[in-house]
């Protein structure tokens, strides 16, 4: 080996060495051994998060108070994380934000900025044991059904004008009253019924509190209460199964008393809600059959059917083709009305939601760093990251040479700064931003944003 | 008869005038079943039986303009290539057969691409939209051959390059490149970024042995790569950043030529814009000329200079942006212009809402393929095709709304 050799083969080592560093530095490079460790640790939070998740709690532990009685939905310091062998990604990290009665929510950012880990933890959906909902609360006003010690329904009595229960006589399936030992005919309560011959059962107000509830009670939730609409419909529907068996299957899970006969008018009435032309032949296919526009509105029929209060549609329209995203908007600006609910929109499009929400929330890596009405986002954007977004996406109108960029990437989930997540891609740094990061500031009576710039200054 | 299968009795003619929720299912059901095909073909009896046209012979009409058609190509096939044109395609055709005979000749077909003509100059930029599904995809594919084209010729710098083979293509392929749509499925995941962006020079012999690492480097600085990515692998890397390395690759033996396939839809807001200001920065560069694929009307907006609009195959709106932008003629551009959501939320625009999906293109509407979604059909509209005609400098359009002589 000649000496020139030698030479080389050092500078390209101490290369190599240089880029080890460099990854070490720049990307999270971790060890064999700080990986098991992490693990290990890791494994002992799942474990106890896993097990509060399954424990059987007496109702009274996780009902609780709405703040302000306007709202259908609190979502208050939401802490939800993933344990990973890297570390732990802390996916949304401290969130607050309410959706009001009869109104539309929509949260905007990048993705894994955390708006989809939001929702599924509002529908308890997190993919256990990694992903947990460790902190926070979650509070859902429902109008739910009544249940007495053996957690039945409690049948509702039709009542005369002095307010007393009328009582009929049983029949058995011949038609012939029923007679007890006596010989006298055996009588009960008559339950009140509906326009469709279904029996009526008791409700009351009930609010939840979604993060503390056990998961084996969140079937009395999602469907009848929350629906959720996917981003894709092309893999959200079961390809074995007709379109309308799925469909019936939420009327008659949801539904008490629901015949195989109610259920299916009852679908068809949906799919005719959602804009299907032709409801009986949609309802006898299977998806396959279906284009990727007409699949979202059987998701959207589907979700409707429970007659939930809140629907949560996750990236509606982000798998379907412009003009099919027209229809959707159209159809969900339509449904606003007709429907008794609210609508949680996530999208990263905010051409969508200037369309469609009331009130906006702009998430940046787990956290919320602006929300506000639809007009004081779009119009007066606060926080240098929603002004970014806006600058960046090409409109129609715009006619400049070069689209405004954000430079740089999120940073790594797994180790967050302290300071403002923000910092390193703000062309707009102060000396505060170095410091913590920026609380919530008040700026209008509906307008936050999370900012060193409009920071009130003591000194 | 049970009560349900009178609902079904009463439903389906209820159902008749909207056209389009019919092909929609039928034609989405697949050409294959025989069931659907009859139901298509009764629809459009139908249609033949209410109008003015009732004597129309449809078929026979159709293949008369076949013949015309056929004719015309014929005509054209012997004009000499614009020599100004960097790339000149010529009624490209890209047909997928579906089902064969037991001798192996076609039974259907799915027409991708039906007849497609245009030219695009050094240093343009043209544009592509279109519904997923009009085959844009498959053009701009057939046009670097990775589809073997049907029919039609595709005049590279003045080379007629449709039945060229693999061997005479080779050379070729330093001079035009792609840029795939998603960014995480076309990277080798075995091979470092040094090894994925030097392949290519090394294949086709672009640089000595011993610089091609500097050459490597100093594409990745161009392309905003840092130096230490060199070693690193794919799965390394976040969807914007890998969209920079293929760029690079493609980049990366000089093209004159890159067709870009939707190179930002599968990316977030704020990294589309990196990537639409790198492609635009490196066409000032080196003088690149792009054929920008993608169903975002703004994106293509910001990036073209010319616009062809495509639905089902056929280009029904071409020219340039201003053109297109300030006098949309076909009433698909319209409805594609009014679809786009807008940002702001005070401002409430009458919108255009096309009713349906995009038939099949295994078996498109007779007449004008965009009737069955059209507001603005008119009863000619489903018998006749329209023909794809000059009307300002540089503007073709193929509708009846407009004067066909």
């Amino acid at each position: 080996m000649g000496l020139s050799d030698l030479f080389k083969k050092k500078t390209e080592e101490t290369n190599a060495d240089s880029a080890a560093e460099e990854k070490k530095s720049s990307s999270h490079y971790l060890t064999g051994k700080e990986v098991r460790e992490i693990a290990k640790s890791n494994q002992k939070e799942m474990r106890r998060l896993e097990k509060e998740k399954n424990r059987k709690l007496p109702p009274s532990a996780y009902t609780s108070q709405m703040k302000n009685p306007e709202n259908i939905l609190e979502v208050e310091n939401l802490h939800s994380y993933f344990f990973t062998d890297q570390g732990v990604v802390k996916a949304v990290n401290g969130v607050s934000f309410d959706i009001p009665l009869n109104s539309t929510v929509g949260v905007v950012g990048e993705s894994g900025c955390g708006k989809s880990v939001t929702s599924m933890s509002i529908m308890r959906l997190l993919q256990g044991p990694s992903g947990q909902i460790v902190e926070g609360s979650i509070r859902f006003k429902t109008v739910d059904y009544m249940r007495d010690k053996n957690g039945k329904f409690i049948p509702e009595y039709e009542t005369d004008e002095n307010g007393d229960v009328i009582y009929e006589e049983v029949k058995d399936k011949a038609g012939r009253t029923k007679k007890d030992k006596n010989g006298e005919p055996l009588r009960r309560p008559k339950q009140a019924k509906d326009e469709n011959g279904l029996g009526l059962f008791k409700k009351e107000e009930v609010v939840y509190d979604i993060a503390k509830m056990p998961i084996s009670e969140m079937y009395r939730l999602r469907g009848r209460q929350m629906a959720m609409v996917f981003q894709e419909p092309m893999t959200s529907l079961n390809p074995v199964f007709t379109i309308g068996n799925q469909l019936d299957e939420v009327t008659l899970l949801h539904v008490p008393g629901a015949t195989k006969e109610f259920a299916k008018e009852r679908s068809i009435q949906m799919l005719n809600m959602v804009g299907i032309a032709m409801a009986e032949r949609v309802y006898a296919s299977y998806p396959h059959e279906l284009s990727g526009g007409m699949r979202q509105r059987i998701m959207i029929a589907m979700a409707l059917a429970g007659e939930p209060r809140l629907i949560i549609a996750d990236e509606p329209t982000t798998a379907l083709d412009v003009t099919i995203q027209a229809q959707i908007l159209e159809l969900f600006n339509d449904l606003k009305k007709r429907i008794n609910g609210s609508i949680l929109l996530i999208t990263h499009d905010l051409g969508v939601i200037a369309e469609m929400a009331d009130y906006v929330v702009v998430m940046y890596a787990g956290r919320i760093i602006e929300k506000g009405t639809a007009s004081e986002i779009f119009h007066n954007p606060c926080h240098p990251y929603t002004q970014g977004l806006q600058k960046s996406k090409p409109t129609m109108k715009s006619s400049d040479d070069r689209l405004f960029n954000i430079p740089g990437n999120v940073p790594n989930p797994v180790d967050m700064p302290d300071y403002c997540y923000f910092k390193e891609r703000c062309g707009k740094c102060v000396k505060q931003c170095s410091g913590k990061y920026p609380e919530m500031v008040q700026l209008s009576p509906t307008h936050f944003v999370a900012c060193h710039l409009y920071q009130p200054r003591n000194e | 008869m049970s009560k349900e299968e009178k609902n079904i009795k009463t439903a389906i003619p209820q159902d008749e005038p909207e056209n389009a929720a019919k092909t929609e299912i039928t034609e989405q059901a697949g050409a294959q079943t025989g069931a659907a095909e009859n139901a298509a073909e009764n629809a459009a009896q139908k249609i033949e039986a209410a109008g003015d046209f009732s004597s129309y012979d449809d078929q026979a009409e159709f293949s008369k303009e076949q013949e015309e058609r056929e004719k015309k190509i014929k005509e054209d096939e012997s004009l000499p290539p614009d020599p100004n044109a960097i790339l000149e395609v010529r009624h490209l055709k890209k047909y997928f057969v579906l089902k064969k005979t037991l001798l192996g000749k076609p039974l259907s077909q799915l027409k991708a691409v039906d007849d497609v003509s245009f030219k695009i100059y050094p240093g343009e930029t043209l544009g592509i939209v279109g519904e997923s599904g009009c085959g844009k995809s498959t053009m701009g594919r057939a046009i670097l051959k990775l589809h073997q084209p049907t029919a039609g010729q595709i005049f590279f710098k003045g080379e007629n390059i449709a039945d060229y083979n693999q061997k005479q293509m080779r050379p070729l392929r330093t001079q035009m490149q792609i840029v795939f749509q998603d960014p995480y499925s076309s990277l080798p995941p075995r091979s470092t970024v040094g090894d994925i962006l030097s392949e290519p020079v090394k294949v086709h012999n672009l640089v000595p042995k011993e610089q091609i690492k500097e050459y490597v480097l100093e594409l990745m600085e161009k392309c905003g790569l840092r130096d230490y990515y060199y070693e690193r692998y794919p799965h390394e890397f976040s969807g914007g950043q890998r969209q920079r390395i293929c760029i690079a690759r493609a980049l990366s033996v000089n093209p004159a030529l890159v067709i870009c396939d939707e190179p930002v839809s599968a990316l977030d807001v704020s990294i589309q814009a990196q990537i639409i200001n790198l492609l635009k920065n490196l066409q000032e560069e080196r003088k690149l000329t792009y054929l920008f694929i993608s169903h975002d009307l703004s994106v293509v907006k910001f990036i073209s200079d010319k616009i062809g609009v495509m639905y089902l195959g056929s280009l029904v709106e071409f020219g340039t942006k201003d053109e297109i932008f300030n006098h949309p003629m076909h009433p698909y551009t319209h409805a594609l212009f009014s679809a786009v959501p807008n940002p702001n939320p005070d401002e409430k625009t009458e919108r255009v809402v096309l009713k349906g999906d995009i038939p099949s293109p295994a078996n498109p509407p007779l007449g004008c393929k965009f009737h069955t979604r059209c507001p603005k059909a008119m009863e000619i509209c489903k018998h006749i095709a329209p023909v794809y005609k000059e009307y300002e400098e540089g503007h073709f359009v193929a509708c009846h709304c407009y004067p066909q002589e």
